[in-house]
């Protein structure tokens, strides 16, 4: 009896993996940096419009839990692509993580103080005598002393609360703190839904913080391993981001496909048209995205030297954290 | 005619009772050690003891001034379940209405994952020292219930009865007898109950604080920084050690007559 069982079911398995496709899609695992948000619109658009599948890639989006975590798990070769704050992987690789970007997105960068519009606070001498929540050691709690610098604040002018992620939303939204550091498309838009008020944003940009923000990373000897792998992801990529970029809600709308529970369609596309200015800078203004210039990348590493508490050596060879030799040429 | 044995210096020091756990310790970390540098494993995903002993005797300053408030809210929250968890556990036990109402809803709740909840009491009470004693308290309450509960139901009916037939009254009887039979079940969800302490603290420190040994964890892997991780992760294990210790100590002089408190005399004859 049981024989006979054995025997039907190995008939079965054998059936079915002879019915499988000789070379199926490279599986590809691209790990995102936070939970979604409005930001990580084109991966999902990328996959829901089969532009992954047209290279060859069957792509599943992981959502992370912070560019730290994300950073790790791509050095460790547990995800082959993260989606993460590239300064944050800059202080990895820096103490040798075997980690590169291999397309930076955001040339520009969405740190930012936000806060109800209701309370009026516009520019940063607003923040004198405010609550700000922060969370220790993330990448913007890094820059804020940079800001102060910039913006003749200082520590003693407002008070700190501290916590992880969903505790700084929960202050702001209670009231507990005025504002929060986040980015421009991420926490505002949570914050509108909850709500249903408004957000204003004082971005760091705006004060003279030029850095880079987002890109592609991934581990240095899974890149030279599959450099034909890597260049088609790049490609796919490139390509679902110049598709988002022209259809907002698209694109937001593929999120909530994959992922119910990700959002609200209204403010996942309010965050996603956030974030598309800030996929260039006035130097690659006509060029495709992904495209970042060797300066920008160079004012990053010096800024993150002097601020963010980067190892010097560094700035010896800030060509080392990034690489633009696996991004599409032209208009292909 | 009975003699003590004499213990020879080597083994009277092998039998302290702090030296076998410290060198199983020291062997733990040699293998760690080895372990390291056999694979080749790199700094930023385990780091070498010798960098985590360097942050420790470098920052041990600032790492003992970061380690009281976890203390405070970690005693304090332990006292707060020993305070609400004995009463509990007596009602319990002593009525099989309450027990049928109350004992399933707290089983219940323990399942109840704290971390997620924790983000909660930040809400209600503040950024403050509350919600890391509510996170210490909710965690260590559950174990002194249950042992609690326990103890007071194995005491021996007979006893009691016959306290009673003496003419004792009901809180005398009480005292004398269902108390001390209680005790050392109490005492062993009391040095659980320290130790799951030292964890809610911590949590309630990720979730909303400025100060403690949960924010400096916190802060250390944001920045990749992992001997001060690690060095932090000692320090915690270290305090769940002493606390427990004091708890050990102080059931020593409630219980002395236990039989769990009783050492062993070597004869020789």
């Amino acid at each position: 009896m049981i024989r006979t069982i054995a025997a039907i079911s190995a008939a079965l398995i054998w059936t079915a993996l002879s019915v499988l496709p000789a070379s199926a899609a490279d599986k590809v695992v691209l790990m995102l940096n936070w939970y979604v948000y409005g930001e990580h619109a084109p991966f999902y658009y990328g996959k829901a419009k089969g532009i992954y599948a047209a290279e060859g890639i069957d792509l599943e989006i992981q959502e992370g839990r912070g560019s730290a975590a994300t950073t790790q798990a791509v050095a460790a070769k547990t995800a082959n692509f993260g989606y993460v704050d590239v300064p944050t992987m800059m202080r990895a690789a820096v103490k040798g993580a075997p980690i590169t970007a291999t397309g930076v997105l955001l040339q520009t960068s969405p740190m930012s103080a936000m806060g109800f519009v209701e309370k009026n606070i516009k520019k940063p001498e607003d923040i004198k005598g405010k609550t700000v929540a922060i969370t220790p050691a993330d990448s913007m709690t890094q820059i804020w002393p940079l800001f102060l610098k910039k913006t003749g604040l200082k520590e003693s002018d407002f008070q700190t609360v501290a916590g992880d992620g969903q505790t700084k939303l929960n202050a702001v939204i209670n009231g507990q703190a005025d504002l929060l550091l986040g980015y421009v498309m991420d926490q505002s838009m949570k914050i509108k839904d909850a709500t249903g008020k408004d957000v204003n944003a004082i971005k760091f940009a705006d004060y003279g913080i030029n850095m880079v923000c987002s890109g592609i990373v991934a581990n240095t000897e899974f890149v030279k391993a599959n450099a034909d792998l890597v260049k088609r992801f790049m490609s796919a990529t490139t390509k679902a981001v110049e598709a988002a970029e022209k259809d907002a809600k698209g694109a937001a709308q593929s999120i909530l496909d994959a992922n119910p529970k990700g959002g609200k369609i209204e403010t996942l596309t309010q965050g996603f048209e956030l974030t598309i200015p800030l996929y260039r800078t006035p130097e690659t203004k006509n060029k495709r995205p992904f495209q970042v210039t060797d300066q920008n990348m160079t004012d990053t590493v010096n800024l993150m030297v002097e601020y963010g508490g980067l190892d010097a050596k560094a700035k010896d060879n800030p060509k080392a954290f990034y690489t633009n030799d696996y991004l599409p040429q032209g208009g292909s | 005619m009975a003699e003590l044995k004499r213990e020879s210096g080597v083994s009277k020091a092998l039998n302290a009772a702090w030296v076998r756990p410290f060198l199983f310790l020291l062997f733990i970390v040699v293998v760690w050690d080895l372990t390291i540098r056999l694979f080749q494993i790199p700094a930023y995903q385990i780091p070498a003891p010798g960098d985590v002993v360097a942050v420790l005797w470098t920052d041990w300053p600032e790492l003992l001034r970061q380690a009281w408030p976890t203390t405070y809210a970690t005693i304090c929250g332990f006292l707060l379940s020993a305070v609400f968890g004995i009463p509990v556990a007596m009602l319990i036990a002593g009525s099989k209405t309450v027990e049928s109402y109350v004992y399933p809803l707290l089983v219940f709740s323990q399942s109840v994952p704290k971390i997620a909840i924790a983000p909660l009491f930040v809400v209600w009470f503040g950024f403050g020292i509350i919600p890391k004693v509510i996170s210490a308290f909710l965690l260590g309450f559950f174990p002194v219930v249950v042992s609690a509960v326990q103890g007071f139901k194995s005491v021996d009916p007979d006893m009691v009865d016959l306290a009673r037939a003496m003419q004792g009254s009901r809180f005398r009887v009480f005292c004398a007898v269902n108390l001390p039979h209680a005790m050392p079940a109490i005492f062993s969800g009391l040095k659980v109950s320290i130790t799951l302490a030292v964890v809610g603290a911590v949590v309630g420190e990720f979730v909303g604080s400025n100060s403690g040994i949960g924010y400096v964890l916190q802060r250390s892997i944001g920045t990749f920084d992992l001997p001060t991780m690690f060095a932090a992760l000692v320090i915690l294990a270290l305090l769940g050690v002493v606390l427990f210790w004091v708890v050990d100590r102080i059931e020593r002089l409630v219980i002395p007559w236990h039989v769990s408190q009783r050492d062993d005399i070597i004869f020789a004859s």
